[in-house]
């Protein structure tokens, strides 16, 4: 208990982003990082965890944004999800990150957390990574050196709460390319309840979508909460391209989620229950497409067995 | 660490851990026990205030967060002994039984009248989906915050 009173925590409030760079050039492996903390501040009241050294992107005013820039959307990491929720850019190009950061935790959480947060976090449930991984996000970053580096979500989220970001490194932008007219998106969510919950499975889908001729040309699918990260479905991308949109479509997309997710955890006791519900929020994802008229999946086909 | 946080339109000092949650300094450092702690864990909305006017959960955030901005308590509600409206409509309406969540509960729907005067009932129960009340059943709760609404929402900050 002494010891723990004796330790002294250092805390840095930068306001610029220079600023940022020499609080990150006196970062260790137990510094942390706090942006809006929703998550963060539970654990550093574990007694014994206390960080050395302390840095809030509070007062970053700067990293907050939306932006079109060209044909490419940036988002600052410190962008809560209420932002993200209302943003109009946000909304025309990128709409399956507005429509995830809607469903996360309450208004009490929405108005403080941030997307950098959620990512740097690195929760399986995190429900705006199967957004950004179907808009294929980049990650850019700056650490103590005043290094600027960008690179794919998936090469910086690596497992459960574990990524590849360096101790004195900070997530400072996402960029993904804007979608445009012919592009639809969607999210969908399965939790416990409606609000407040953690995901039990997230879907987001972009489509391209030819609307002369009905044919889908390109399907980015990301997954969440179904594994030890977000990930894209390239099984069920590629049977999609060039099909035409319509009830079968639908169904490839349902049977090519059900068997990802058979491959992702293929032992946990969760795995029957993430099959049949993936199947419900296939078609809802889909149907949320608006590219066909709503289709359901065939009656009794994805029933679980009944028990005798 | 020293500190000033603004609360309901009064500066105050305090010297606290840099880890201090602003629920600790509203209620052990300030004394303002009417924000309630339930969970701890940002699931129930006990502990709802509103920070430069947007409801947070104070169990969720660290004091030094809301360093510089615009802290309001559930008791910054009533001014010159006189309960805003939404007080007196929960009162009205019965929607209020032990009272716990109560708090919580008139800072969500500050937070959604300021923002929004004239909500719809799905508008004020998505407001006061972070808020959990184990007595009124919510109904009471959505009738008040309907009846208050509409007309001018109330200050929140104390002054005038
Ligand atoms: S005490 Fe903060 S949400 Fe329950
Ligand atoms: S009045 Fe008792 S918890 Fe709401």
């Amino acid at each position: 208990m002494a010891v723990r009173e004796a330790r002294t925590m250092a805390v840095a409030v930068p306001t610029t982003r220079d600023d940022l760079v020499v609080a990150l050039g006196r970062a260790t492996t137990d510094t942390r990082i706090i942006a809006g903390g929703t998550d963060l501040v539970r654990s550093l009241r574990v007694p014994g965890d206390e960080p050395d050294l302390l840095i809030s992107l509070g007062g970053l005013r700067g990293l907050s944004y939306v932006r079109l820039d060209g044909a490419t959307v940036r988002v600052g990491a410190t962008t809560t999800f209420t932002e993200l929720q209302h943003d109009p850019v946000l909304r025309e190009h990128g709409l399956c990150l507005a429509l995830a950061a809607s469903t996360i935790g309450s208004a009490q959480i929405r108005n403080v957390g941030t997307v950098g947060g959620n990512i740097a976090n690195a929760s399986p449930c995190a429900d705006s990574a199967p957004a950004l991984v179907a808009l294929g996000a980049d990650v850019t970053t700056v650490d103590g050196a005043g290094h600027t580096a960008t690179r794919p979500l998936s090469e910086v989220v690596l497992g459960p709460y574990h990524t590849s970001l360096a101790c004195d490194e900070a997530i400072v932008e996402f960029s993904f390319p804007a979608l445009g007219p012919t592009q639809r998106t969607a999210f969908t969510k399965i939790g416990s309840r409606t609000a407040v919950t953690v995901a039990r499975l997230t879907c987001a889908i972009v489509a391209r979508f030819d609307a002369a001729s009905g044919i889908l040309e390109e399907v980015r699918v990301g997954l969440g909460a179904v594994g030890a990260v977000a990930f894209r479905v390239p099984e069920v991308e590629e049977a999609l391209r060039g099909q035409r949109a319509d009830a079968e479509a639908a169904a490839l997309l349902a049977e090519g989620c059900v068997r990802a997710i058979g491959r992702s955890i293929p032992d946990r006791p969760t795995l029957p229950y993430k099959q049949h519900a993936a199947v419900g929020l296939a078609y809802d994802t889909w149907n949320a497409l608006g590219l066909c008229p709503p289709c359901a999946p065939a009656a009794h086909d994805d029933r679980p067995e009944e028990v005798a | 660490m020293k500190m000033s946080l603004t609360v309901n339109g009064t500066r105050h000092e305090v010297d606290v851990r840099p880890t201090a949650r602003l629920i600790d300094v509203l209620r052990d450092e300030l004394g303002l026990t009417g924000t309630k702690e339930g969970c701890g864990e940002g699931e129930c909305g006990a502990c709802t205030v509103l920070v430069d006017g947007k409801a947070v959960a104070s169990c969720l955030m660290l004091a030094l967060q809301a360093c510089g901005k615009e802290v309001t308590t559930v008791e910054g509600l009533a001014h010159g002994g006189e309960l805003s409206l939404l007080q007196r409509q929960f009162i009205a309406h019965g929607a209020v039984q032990c009272g716990f969540c109560t708090p919580g509960m008139l800072m969500s729907a500050q937070a959604l009248l300021m923002e929004n005067p004239t909500p719809s009932a799905d508008e004020i129960r998505t407001a006061l989906a972070g808020n959990l009340c184990r007595c009124t059943g919510y109904s009471a709760i959505i009738a008040a915050i309907r009846a208050a609404s509409g007309r001018e929402a109330d200050r929140a900050d104390g002054s005038a």
